[in-house]
């Protein structure tokens, strides 16, 4: 009964209604919208970082992250690779050789890390080969090839097939040099590593630094797509009690806070929003307290109590808030779905994106529960706003307000 | 007249007044809080890599920045000195030869970045006696050598201890030198910290056997703003000599870029905090036309123009709009005061984050007087948009009709 007067009364001052439903729907697609677009690219910027780098989980010796010392290797690598990919979940596994040292050409010389790698695994953690841009990925089998970054090959101002020299430490502690012929140039989305990081074959590596072999200082895991991380993680350290076994969070913390923030920072974000919409809705419902001081008098008079006049205006509230509510959340999923598929193109601002490792094709994205924590914040700010004027309407005293013309 | 009429029309209905100022206030002084954060995060962000290092605006031998090596250098002769020094314009202005070399103490070896400097002049540009963290300075004809924190770090390295700087030098020579550590220097920037030392440059000169030359000069100007303009002067003078001129924005266009990205972002923030606000103020409107029928009615019947009428109401909603907006400015000034002079500092894992994109985890906020100007004047606007549907409702109100209602 009281529902079907609530109803009504909504309907009674059609422009005013439509206003606020439209400020209210437009409002929350709005922040949805700016919402999904952020965490769309925050998702975009983690799994980017973890499939094209850092993987999901990595193992080293413990010594190795705080001095990379060359010494600190995890032997045998080819033997625990075959038994890391075995584990269920895992999709491929690889161990790299890493040590810094500087490259040189002719003209120029720049730091840089340098890693061995096994091309074909490491082409299945980290799809390196699809960032070869010019030339070839390790596919001939010429001696001392090397793939290099594009950035660092402007730098250096070396092209396909010139010579470059790699300088480094080997075992002993002398300083070692080596020639190598740049194979392939590559160029991934993040340009500050693409820099820094160099790529040369393992076999050809280790017996210049006079390692082992199979001996690497890192092995880099990637899981299948979807697969829980914790169950595996918790099996290599059981299995590899003597090395660190680290997970993406541990290694990249900045990552992780990426996507932990996130929630918070939505909470704030909607809440800036809900609140500017609170401010238009209780002015538009006192208004229509206000206005309504007459007719509220008389239904109290011919025997309404005052909870259900309270009651009837605080659903009358709830009606206008929670349809447009509604309306902004299926407009902002529409609009996520569709773009969400197309992307959205930020390539004027390319060069900033790719220098901090971000894609310049957006996917807004959100997931199920967070529209459902959004949906929660509107309903809580409806019920806010709607307790000060239906609290004005209990105040009223019939008498007077009858008399009020 | 007008105006005290309007200003009485709008205390006939005090709390509708409060309500549509409110929300303003709320708009404004969040979209102040949000720029000035922003804003000065960016200034921070410029500052550092500017002052800490790069200076406005650099003099380079013709084609240095696009590929840096020791071959494009050049000899500062006396033209270009009086050049520098009769630019109104510039403060002051340092000469650098930078170069690329291993750096080893003991067993370990890193990659660094070797400057050359004249120590007095560059402690006025980028104050780097103040970030001396042990030991002491560089002298004018010293042979140590200033390490940066981080890379001591990783080579386990204090003062007094030796370092040997191993690269290529002029024409591809080979540079090697033995130095003594006279100083370890604290830089706040995670990419500096790890990876600077400091010679004088003569001491560099004879490293990388490059006789009188330098690869760079660093200006510093009054105003960070002016730096594209002076650079454009600075090239004219110049003339047809072999020499180029690199603004900041030039030198570092990914931060430019990021910084685009990321104040767009904040902008779209703010737009839609402004348009859920613009709908609270425009349902006020509808309200206060509505209700105010009769009372327009008997006005208009008595003889007042409608125009005259309408500026009243236009007058009413701009008064309104300006006084949320001036109680948010006043509300704003001293919160934006008291963070300007004492910066948020975040600390822990957040701070880590900010670091590994090589940025401070200090914000202070602007106090820009732009930002100000910014939000009245987008209140302003909105206002008068709004303003253009109560104007013609009541040019074409009919003055029975109304009195009827």
């Amino acid at each position: 009964m009281l529902t079907r007067i609530a109803w009504r009364n909504v309907w009674r001052n059609k422009v005013r209604s439509l206003i606020l439903l439209c400020s209210i729907a437009l409002g929350v697609w709005a922040g949805i919208f700016m919402l999904s677009f952020s965490w769309g690219m925050s998702i975009q910027y983690v799994n980017l970082a973890i499939k094209g780098q850092i993987s999901h989980i990595q193992m080293h010796q413990p010594e190795f992250k705080q001095d990379r010392k060359i010494t600190y290797t995890i032997d045998d690598a080819p033997g625990r690779i075959q038994e890391i990919n075995s584990l269920p979940g895992v999709r491929a596994s690889c161990g790299r050789i890493i040590i810094s040292g500087m490259i040189s050409s002719p003209t120029s010389g720049a730091g840089a890390s340098i890693s061995g790698i096994d091309p074909d695994q490491e082409n299945m953690v980290t799809g390196m080969a699809t960032n070869v841009i010019q030339g070839e990925y390790f596919e001939s089998k010429k001696k001392n090839q090397i793939l290099i970054g594009e950035k660092l090959a402007n730098k250096l101002n070396v092209k396909l097939n010139n010579k470059v020299v790699l300088t480094f430490q080997d075992i002993d502690s002398h300083i070692t040099a080596a020639a190598f012929r740049v194979a392939g140039i590559y160029k991934t989305s993040n340009s500050s590593t693409d820099e820094l990081n160099v790529f040369v074959k393992h076999a050809a590596l280790s017996p210049l630094l006079g390692l082992e072999e199979g001996s690497v200082h890192e092995i880099a895991i990637l899981l299948i797509e979807g697969a829980e991380m914790a169950p595996i993680y918790a099996s290599l350290k059981a299995k590899y009690p003597a090395l660190l076994v680290e997970d993406w969070k541990a290694l990249a913390p900045e990552l992780r806070l990426v996507v932990d923030s996130f929630r918070m920072n939505m909470v704030v974000f909607m809440g800036i929003i809900l609140l500017a919409l609170t401010f238009g809705i209780i002015n538009t419902m006192l208004m229509a307290v206000l206005e309504r001081f007459h007719e509220l008098g008389v239904l109290m008079a011919i025997g309404m109590n005052k909870f259900s006049v309270f009651m009837m205006i605080m659903l009358e509230t709830l009606y206008l808030a929670i349809i447009g509510g509604i309306c902004g959340l299926l407009l902002a999923y529409g609009t996520i779905q569709i773009l969400g598929r197309t992307g959205i193109d930020l390539s004027a601002f390319a060069k900033g994106l790719s220098a901090y490792g971000m894609d310049t094709l957006v996917y807004p994205a959100l997931q199920n529960n967070q529209y459902l924590e959004i949906f929660i914040m509107i309903f809580i700010a409806a019920i806010l706003s709607a307790i000060y004027p239906a609290y004005k309407a209990l105040k009223l005293n019939p008498v007077q307000a009858i008399r009020k013309i | 007249m007008l105006l005290k009429f309007a200003w009485r029309n709008i205390w006939r209905n005090k709390r509708r007044t409060l309500i549509t100022a409110a929300s303003i206030f709320t708009a404004v002084i969040l979209a102040l809080l949000m720029r000035s954060v922003q804003i000065g995060a960016y200034q921070r962000m410029i500052d550092n890599v500017v002052s800490f290092y790069s200076g406005h605006i650099q003099l380079h031998a013709a084609g240095y920045w696009d590929e840096k090596t020791l071959d494009h250098t050049f000899v500062a002769n006396d033209s270009i000195e009086t050049l520098l020094n009769h630019q109104r314009e510039i403060v002051s202005w340092v000469p650098r030869l930078e170069s690329f070399a291993l750096t080893s103490a003991k067993e370990l070896t890193q990659g660094s970045l070797v400057v050359g400097i004249d120590p007095n002049a560059e402690d006025k540009l980028t104050h780097l006696s103040q970030k001396v963290i042990a030991g002491e300075y560089l002298e004018e004809k010293d042979s140590g050598i200033l390490v940066a924190e981080g890379l001591a770090e990783k080579i386990q390295l204090g003062v007094g201890d030796t370092i040997v700087l191993l690269g290529q030098g002029y024409h591809g020579v080979t540079a090697a030198g033995k130095y003594e550590v006279k100083g370890i220097v604290h830089f706040s920037a995670p990419n500096l910290n790890d990876g600077m030392v400091y010679l004088t440059i003569p001491v560099a000169q004879v490293l990388f056997g490059t006789g009188e030359r330098l690869t760079s000069i660093a200006i510093s100007i009054e105003q960070n703003a002016d730096a594209t303009q002076v650079a454009t002067v600075l090239r004219q003078r110049i003339g047809s000599m072999p020499f180029e001129f690199y603004d900041w924005k030039q030198m570092m266009p990914e931060m430019v870029q990021l910084i685009e990205v990321d104040s767009a972002g904040g902008i779209i923030v703010i737009a839609i905090l402004y348009m859920i606000i613009a709908f609270g103020i425009f349902g006020t409107i509808v309200m206060m036309l509505a209700e105010r029928q009769h009372e327009f009615g008997i006005l208009v019947a008595i003889g007042m123009k409608k125009m005259k009428l309408a500026t009243v109401v236009v007058i009413e909603i701009l008064m309104i709009a300006l006084l949320g907006t001036l109680a948010g400015i006043l509300a704003g000034i001293p919160i934006i005061a008291y963070f300007h002079a004492n910066p948020i500092s975040v600390t822990g894992e957040m701070a880590k984050a900010y670091e590994s994109f090589g940025m401070e985890a200090i914000f202070p906020f602007s106090k820009d007087i732009n930002i100000f100007i910014t939000q009245a004047t987008i209140v302003f606007v909105l206002s008068l948009v709004l303003s253009i549907y109560p104007w013609f409702r009541i040019l074409r109100l009919k003055a029975i009709e109304a009195l009827k209602s």
